[in-house]
Order: structure tokens, then sequence, then C-alpha cells
């Protein structure tokens, strides 16, 4: 009971300060009193008994201190001191209170905002229940569908095997099913308008196996989804029912898709966005009704139709490696039966030999955007860092200035009986403070800076509305991190600061008793920040290098005026044959004869969008390494080669007379074409796919068209061919126009069109093939404005801690600098003298800045395009830009030194 | 003047107070003088070090106080022990005791 007792003691003593500081004062009395008379009879005057007890009680305050001192709560009373004191003084000199907060409040801003989008991509569980337990079958590290058996660890899994698998394993309290496609498609609701929704095709058991339980209503179950075409219910996501102002009647509604109507029968809670970091669908719908979503995209009892992640459950107490054993044996059970048949061949068994399941952890859920933006992520997080620390050695270099201003108060206060401690406390507190302000300021940008961030390395509205705020761990996050920047830049110049000479500081008119040591540490905080500075300014140019570099590749193709419509041709409802292909064709021609456009055309792709590749073998051409590999595909509309201003180099292109019943043509590029007839005209020739030499080799080659780039900027030329799409029927997203004049005109005009062909025909996003190519290189766009945005506030951060330092030096050596000139120097020697002391500092920094850049510049090379990681013009760039900002910032203290007057100078001492 | 914390063993204040008050209670100034003549003057307490040990010990629990008038009716602060406090006179005593008998028979050994 006695810790409750000194609690409740002290909380009271406490509010109730005034009341025992009195009984103190009373029980002083007191003692002195009983002291006096006991002295008194023992034969003194009064007035001697009096004095005698007075001197041996002595200082009634520091008696009082001692009381105090016995009881805890005179801890937080002396913090509480220290706090209002040290705000005082950053209210005395507001010039270093602004550059201390706000330098630190970049510094821990920037580390706040991208830890916080790293939480989000790279860290968080899912909002499930005991994410632990789950696990991913393969690394999640594909997507859409493939009719091979991969020997290797497989990502994608078939629906029967799925069934299957989820009956016969002992291992698992439950799989689920999610087709690797998240579907775009427009729907309506209880017949409103029609809306862009985003569906996600789940199994019966996807809800229970996450352990997510609904908002409302009810979420899916086994029951609804069993034979195909059989349960038309949806679940909606909370931000979807939020955007439709938190209905309460939503449960119950239909919502019309593709000609289905689905009856919402639950919304999922709040927080809930699925399995996919950076995807939030807007329905979950039972994969039974995958034909009904997506007529062309339909799995369901087709075992060569793999498409679909599992995500299992591990049962309680079943280690990864008894579950991976299970999966695999049920796994290769399956292949023999179901794939390979009763008697197998050798090469058929050494084919699928490596076929395995993998599981992963999938605590975190599934994501691309975590394999797209971790590097981006690291480097980010590492130049973030970087710079704090420049921040920090920052302020520790002015700190370490300001102690020796102030060294003369500190002598003053441990003259009058303040303990090192005390003082060392109390300029710690102060640091805090600044760490604190610099936190909050930085956190409130951070909340801004990370959606900013987010937005701009990604254009997927679905990316940008993830929920980045910071959330407890960020804070939390930020919190360690202001208290770690607050002890690296105020520990050492607050023991400096205290380590005094009382009587040297307190005799010295001007305060100033700089020990050796305090200079050499401070020079040694200037050196370490042009070094790092130096890595961030070289890595920051080698990326903008990078960068430009890329803008000026050759993408092949004329970037310039087309505009990339994504339609919804479902919409339509035309099932997959002649009359698809006549209404796109009808459309493209429509809108061909708009005034302005030159060409138009459906395709697959146009560029940066994902790849369609396979293996082709081409009638008489023996197969080697070099022609086996992969080569793109594409399928496109007869415009365009014209839209895409790819010229044709031999042959000819597609046109009308290729129809579904002539014999089958496809044009290569150059690459192709080099590939497999480097010394013979391709035209006319025939190849097949896959790689068997003895295929029927059924489609011709029409026409040689120019090379290009089609899924990024940096790849090397590759080996692509065009297949007309009124031979491949199908639906496209992809409408590219090519025009003349104001694209704001044009793209009512082309609305018009398409409409006027099919009003059901949806236009959705509009884009343009330039927009597409630039964000194609988001990533090393965003990278490169904020290492150089970051590399340019280190300089800045340089050009402050080296102006401070000088200006300190020439404060201290005024007198010397006027003998000088009283010797005869002049101003230009004494101007000299001080620059040169910088331009030590500068090469010292540089040398050891210099490799640890080209070691750092390393690490990022798979970032870099068309430069090698010690290219010397980035380095250069850098070493000149550091030594400008160095001579800048050290010109002005060092005009003032070389403008003393000698006569001045001698008589201040 | 006046009593070093030096010279007292340490730790042994609080002790000298505990029996010091377990005989009756007692102000500030009274355990002073009660301890400088008990020790016939060797131990002399002086406010700085008594005060503190005081408030340490009620923060404790081991005595309480309460304003009383003193003999010459003046109003003071006694202090008395609490169970607790009688509890900690007791352990302490025997500890000293076994502590002094064997750091005598080292001495004497």
């Amino acid at each position: 009971m006695g810790w409750f007792k000194n609690i409740t003691a002290g909380l009271k003593a406490l509010f109730t300060r005034t009341r025992t500081e009195r009984e103190m004062d009373e029980e002083l009395r007191a003692f002195l009193d009983a002291s006096a008379e006991a002295k008194r009879r023992a034969g003194m005057s009064p007035e001697q008994a009096a004095y005698a007890a007075r001197i041996e009680m002595g200082s009634t305050n520091a008696v009082k201190h001692h009381i105090r001192q016995a009881g805890w709560e005179t801890a937080i009373e002396n913090s509480w001191q220290d706090l209002r004191y040290s705000v005082r003084m950053l209210f005395k000199s507001p010039v270093f209170t602004l550059v201390a907060v706000v330098s630190l409040a970049l510094g821990i801003g920037a580390n706040t905002a991208i830890f916080s989008l790293m939480d989000v991509v790279m860290l968080r569980s899912l909002p499930v229940d005991e994410p632990s337990q789950l696990v991913l079958f393969g690394d999640g590290r594909a997507a859409g569908s493939t009719n091979s058996l991969p020997n290797e660890s497989w990502r994608l899994y078939s629906d029967p095997f799925f069934r299957s698998f989820s009956q016969k394993n002992e291992v698992f309290s439950g799989v689920a099913a999610i087709d690797s496609i998240e579907f775009s498609t427009h729907g309506t609701v209880a017949g409103e308008g029609r809306e862009m929704m985003h569906a996600s095709l789940v199994s019966g058991s996807y809800f229970s196996v996450l352990g997510v339980t609904p908002g409302r209503g009810r979420v899916l179950t086994e029951t609804d989804d069993q034979t195909p075409g059989s349960g038309a219910v949806a679940v909606a996501s909370y931000s979807w029912w939020q955007r439709h102002g938190n209905d309460p009647a939503t449960v119950g509604k239909t919502v019309r898709i593709e000609g289905t109507d689905y009856t919402i029968v639950g919304v999922a809670p709040q927080g809930f966005f699925g399995a996919t970091v950076g995807e939030s669908p807007d329905f979950w719908i039972p994969l039974s009704m995958e034909k009904e979503i997506s007529p062309g995209w339909n799995g369901l009892n087709d075992k060569w139709f793999q498409s679909l992640y599992l995500i299992a459950r591990l049962k309680p107490g079943v280690s990864a490696a008894q579950a991976t054993a299970n999966s695999n044996l049920l796994f290769k059970q399956y292949i023999r039966s179901e794939y390979l048949g009763q008697s197998p061949s050798q090469k058929d068994l050494a084919d699928v030999e490596h076929a395995q399941i993998e599981l992963t952890s999938a605590a975190r859920g599934l994501s691309r955007l975590r394999r797209q933006f971790s590097l981006p992520l690291e480097i980010l997080t590492t130049i973030a860092g970087l710079v704090l620390l420049i921040a920090c050695a920052n302020l520790a270099s002015l700190l370490l200035a300001r102690g020796t201003a102030r060294s003369r108060e500190f002598a003053m206060r441990m003259a009058i009986g303040a303990t090192r401690s005390r003082i060392v406390r109390q300029l710690l507190t102060e640091s805090f403070v600044i760490a604190l302000l610099g936190a909050l300021l930085g956190v409130a940008s951070a909340w801004k800076a990370s959606h900013l961030l987010l937005t701009m390395a990604s254009h997927s509205p679905q990316v940008a509305a993830m929920n980045v705020s910071p959330d407890l761990r960020v804070l939390g996050f930020t919190l360690v991190l202001t208290i770690f920047t607050a002890l690296l830049f105020g520990m050492t110049p607050a023991i400096r600061a205290t380590r005094l000479d009382l009587n040297g500081s307190l005799k010295q008119g001007r305060g100033i008793a700089a020990p050796a040591s305090r200079i050499s540490l401070a020079r040694a905080l200037i050196v370490a920040q042009i070094a790092l500075s130096l890595v961030l300014l070289a890595g920051a140019s080698l990326f903008l290098r990078s960068l430009v570099n890329l803008t000026k590749v050759d993408t092949g193709f004329n970037k310039q005026n087309v505009l990339v419509f994504s339609l919804d041709e479902y919409s339509a409802g035309l099932p997959e044959d002649a009359r698809l292909v006549n209404l796109q064709q009808q459309i493209e021609d429509r809108v061909q004869t708009l005034p302005g456009v030159h060409a138009a055309s459906f395709s697959m792709f146009t560029f940066n969008q994902g790849e369609w590749s396979t293996d082709v073998t081409v009638q008489g051409i023996p197969r080697t390494p070099k022609n086996s590999q992969d080569v793109l595909n594409n399928v496109v509309g007869n415009g365009f080669f014209s839209t895409m201003s790819l010229p044709i180099v031999a042959g000819r292109g597609f046109g009308s007379t290729d129809r579904i019943d002539s014999p089958k043509v496809a044009v290569v590029n150059q690459t192709m074409a080099q590939m497999f007839f480097p010394d013979s005209s391709p035209i006319g020739r025939h190849f097949g796919f896959g790689d068997d030499p003895s295929h029927s080799g059924d489609i011709e080659i029409v026409g040689v068209v120019k090379n290009a780039k089609y899924v990024g900027l940096q790849e090397d030329p590759e080996a692509a061919i065009y297949f007309p799409y009124s031979q491949r029927v199908q639906y496209f997203g992809n409408f590219s126009v090519r025009y003349s004049g104001e694209a704001g005109q044009m793209i009512p005009a082309v609305r018009r069109a398409i409409a006027e062909v099919n009003p059901n025909v949806l236009v959705g996003s509009i884009s343009s093939l330039s927009e597409q190519v630039e964000e194609s290189t988001s990533n090393r766009r965003l990278i490169a404005k904020l290492s150089s945005f970051f590399g340019v506030l280190a300089s800045f951060l340089v050009c402050i801690g080296i102006y401070g330092l000088l200006s300190y030096a020439v404060a201290r050596r005024t007198s010397e600098i006027g003998i000088r000139m009283a010797l005869g120097a002049k101003r230009s020697n004494v101007l000299w003298l001080i620059l040169r002391e910088i331009l030590v500092l500068v090469a010292v920094g540089i040398a050891i800045g210099v490799p640890l850049a080209l070691e750092g510049n390393h690490l990022v090379s798979k970032l870099l395009y068309g430069l090698s990681p010690a290219d010397p013009a980035s380095l250069f760039t850098s070493i000149a830009m550091l030594v400008a900002v160095a001579l800048i910032a050290g010109y002005l203290p060092a005009r003032k030194a070389s403008l003393v007057e000698p006569t001045v100078a001698l008589r201040c001492e | 003047m006046g009593q070093k914390q030096g010279d007292m063993v340490q730790g042994t204040l609080e002790m000298l107070i505990l029996k010091t008050l377990a005989l009756e209670p007692m102000h500030g100034y009274g355990v002073a003088q009660r301890i400088e003549q008990i020790s016939a003057g060797v131990f002399r307490v002086n406010p700085g070090s008594l005060l503190p040990a005081l408030s340490r010990m009620e923060r404790s629990g081991r005595v309480k106080s309460e304003w009383r008038a003193t003999e010459n009716n003046r109003r003071a602060k006694y202090y008395q022990l609490t169970p607790a406090g009688r509890k900690a006179l007791k352990e302490e005593t025997n500890a000293w005791g076994r502590q002094t008998a064997a750091i005598s028979k080292i001495l004497e050994a």
C-alpha cells in the first residue's frame, strides 16, 4: 500500500502546492522557535539564541528544497520549469528556433510521409481476423490466366483444382479463391444512372476464410457459389456504400451488371478493402458468376483456365512446413491424375518435375504495388533518413555555437548552485521542444504529403484512394524518431556546453570560452553534412539524367496527338463473333470520318499496358535459343499502324480483305524479322504458336512494321507480332484516335460518334498516348523529383550550417583579424583566410562523400537508364554545386571579417 | 558545524528516527534533540537532513503527522509511528544487530 499512498500524497502535493508550501514554512518556523527556545533555556540571550538557531538550520530555502525532493512530484515540477524556461529561451532567439524547427519539420515530415506510405503498401496487416494464419499459394507475381503447366512454383490455379483441393486438404481450416483480375465494368443500382464499378470475383468461402464479418446484412457463403450462373448476389464495399450516402436501404437493392441483376445482400465492414493492397473493389460477387461478369473469361470447370489466387487459413497448430508438405502431396496427385494421365512419358514427368506449391504469408495481403514500390520506397526512405541526419548535424552545430554563446549563462547558473545534470536536462528539454515542434509541423505536412506522394506515384484512382493518413503506428514511429533526433542533435552540444571552467567563463567579458575541441566538433559536423549532401546530390542528378535519357528514347510510334479512350464494349451485350467485329469496325469508320481525325483503331494494347507473349515457331526455320524466346503479341484494327504512325517497311498492313474466313495473317516488327529471317524476306512465310515444329503453320506474315517500345521505355528491342482483330474476335478496352486540332473539342465529338453507332458502348476514362508514355516513368519521375528536392534541401541546410560556423568563427577571431590588418594584411588576404577554412572543410567532405556516393549509386543502378552508376558528369555537377553553395555561404561572413576596422577590433579586447 | 552526512552510517538516520518516535510522538526539533541527547552529542542531526527524512518516511507510510500544541503552547507538527513504521523498526533493528555483530566478529578476528 506504500506506493499507493506515495502516489496519492504526491498528487495531493502537486495540486495543493500552496498549502504544502505553507505547512513546510510553518514547520520550519516551529523548528526554529523550538531550537531557539532550547538555547535560551541553556542560557543564551534571546538574540543570540535566535541567531544560533538560524545558523544551525542554514538556508531555509535549501532545507525546503531537500524536503521537496523527497517526493517524486518534484521531478515533474522541475520538468515543467525546464519546459517553460526552454520555451522562453526559444522565443528569445526566434531566427534560430525557426531555422531549427523548419529544418527538422522537413526531415521528420519527409520520414513520416514516406513511412506512412511504406506502412500502407508494405507493412500493414490485412484488417482481418488473425492475419498471420493466412497463406497465399505462390508469390502472387502473376495475374491473368495461363494454360501452361509451369515447371516452377505455381501462381495461378484453376477452378477445378481449387474445389478438389479445398475438399481434400487436411491442413487448412478453409481455402478461398480470388479471381486474379479485378473487373472494371459499368452497372446500375436500382435502375439509377450507370456508374463505373470494380468487381472482385471470389469463392463462397472468401469471407469465412478471411474471418470478415458483415458490416450490414450478410457476406457471401458457400451456398452462393455452387453451380455456374447461380448466386446472383453481391456484397458492397464499405467505401462504395459510403459514396452512396450510407443508404440504410442498400441491402436488398439490386445492382445490374452486364445484363444480370445481383441482389446486394450485405455491406462489408469499414476498413476492409479485400485481400489486395491497392485495389478496392466496389462489389464482391461469387465466382459462380464469372461468365456473367465477363463473357470472355470463363474458367469454371476448366482445368486449363488457371486464373485464381488461392488464400488459405492454417489450422491452429499446423506449421507452415506441414502445410506445404500436405499441399504439395495433393498437388502432385492432382497433376498426375488430371493433366498427365495414367501413364505419363518421361518427358511429361520431367516437364512438371519442379512444379510445386510454395506457401507465402498472406498476412499483409497481395499487392502489385508492393513489388512496384518496394525499390522506390527503399530509396526514398534512405534519402529521407539522410536528410534527417543532415538536419540533425546542422542543428547540432547550431546548438554548439549557441552553447558557446550562452556559456556565461551556464556558468552563472552553476555558480548559484545548479548541478551540471540539471543544466544538461534543461538543454535537452530545449532540444525536445524543438524536435517536438518540428515533429508537429512535420506530421501536419506529412498528412498532405503522403497523399501527394501516392498520386505522384500512381495515376490509378484506386491507388490514390488508399488511406495513407498517418495512423497510431505512424505517429508512434514519428515519436520515436523525434526522441531519437532530439537526443542525436541535443546530447553532445548539451554536454559540451556544460563542460565549463566556471571562473574563466564568468571572468571573460565576452562570454566566449571555446575549447579547440568544440570548434573541431563543429567542423566535423560540417564535413559530415557536406559528405551526406554529396551522396544525395549525386544520386539526384543520376536519377534526373536517367529520366532525361528515358524521355529522349525513341518510342517508335508518335506519341503526340493520340487520344486513348477506354471503352466498355461488354455493355453493348454482343456475343464474341462477327457482330462484335462489325460494331468495332463501325465505330472505327464513324470516328474516322470526323473532321480532324486521321486514323482510329481498337487494339489490345497501346503502350505499357501489360503483355501477351507466346512462343512461336516459323516453318522452315530451325529453333535456336535466340529465336525460342517469347515474342510480344498485339491484336489491332486495320487503322492501328497509321494511328500510331508506325510505317510499314515491307509488305502490307491489315485491310478489309482480312476477314474471319480468309487466310490468317500477321504483321511482324523489324526485330522479329531480323531474328528469324536475317538474310531473307519474311513476307509470305508461315508460323504457328508453341514450340512444336510440326504445327500447322497457319499464320502468314504479310508485312513488316517499324520497331517500337511496347511495355516500357527502357526495354531492349523486342520481337513483336500484330494480328488483325477481324480474325481474332475479342472485346477491347483501348480505342485510339490520331487527330489534329484541339483535344478538348475532339473528345466530345468522338463520344458522340460512338454513341451514334451504339449508345450502349460506354466511354470510361480518356487519356493520351503521351500521358501513357509519361505514366510509364512515374516511379522514376517520383524518385527524381523527390531526390532533387531533398538534394537541394540538403545543400540549403549545409549553407546554413557553414554560414553559422563561419559567422561564429569570425566573431571569435575579430581581434586576431584586427592584429593581422594592423600588421598590413589586405582585405583580400582576410577574405581568403576565412574562405580557405571553408574550402578545406568542403574538400574533406567531398573526399569522404565521393566513395560514399559511388557506393550508394551502385545500389540504385537498377533504376538508372543509359548511365553508369559512376557517371562522372553527375558527380562533377554535384561537387560543383556543393562548392558553389559553400562559397556563397562562406562569402558573407568572410566579407564581414574583411571589413573589420583594426582600431575597433583591437579596442574591443 | 553540526552533523555531516558522512558521519552517520548510511541509512541509519531513518532507523534512529523510528526508534526515537517509538517512545512517543514528537515534533521535528524534539527528534533532533533526543537523538543528540541519547547519543551524548555524537550525532547532531540538522533540519536539512531531518525534515526531508521525515517527509520521505511520511510519504512511505512509516510515520504520520498531525499539528498539535507544544508544551509551551506553540503549534508544531508531531510525528508518530504507524504500524508499518513499527514493523520497519523491528526489521531494521534486527538487521542492524546482525550486521554489527558480524562486523565486530571480523574486527576481533
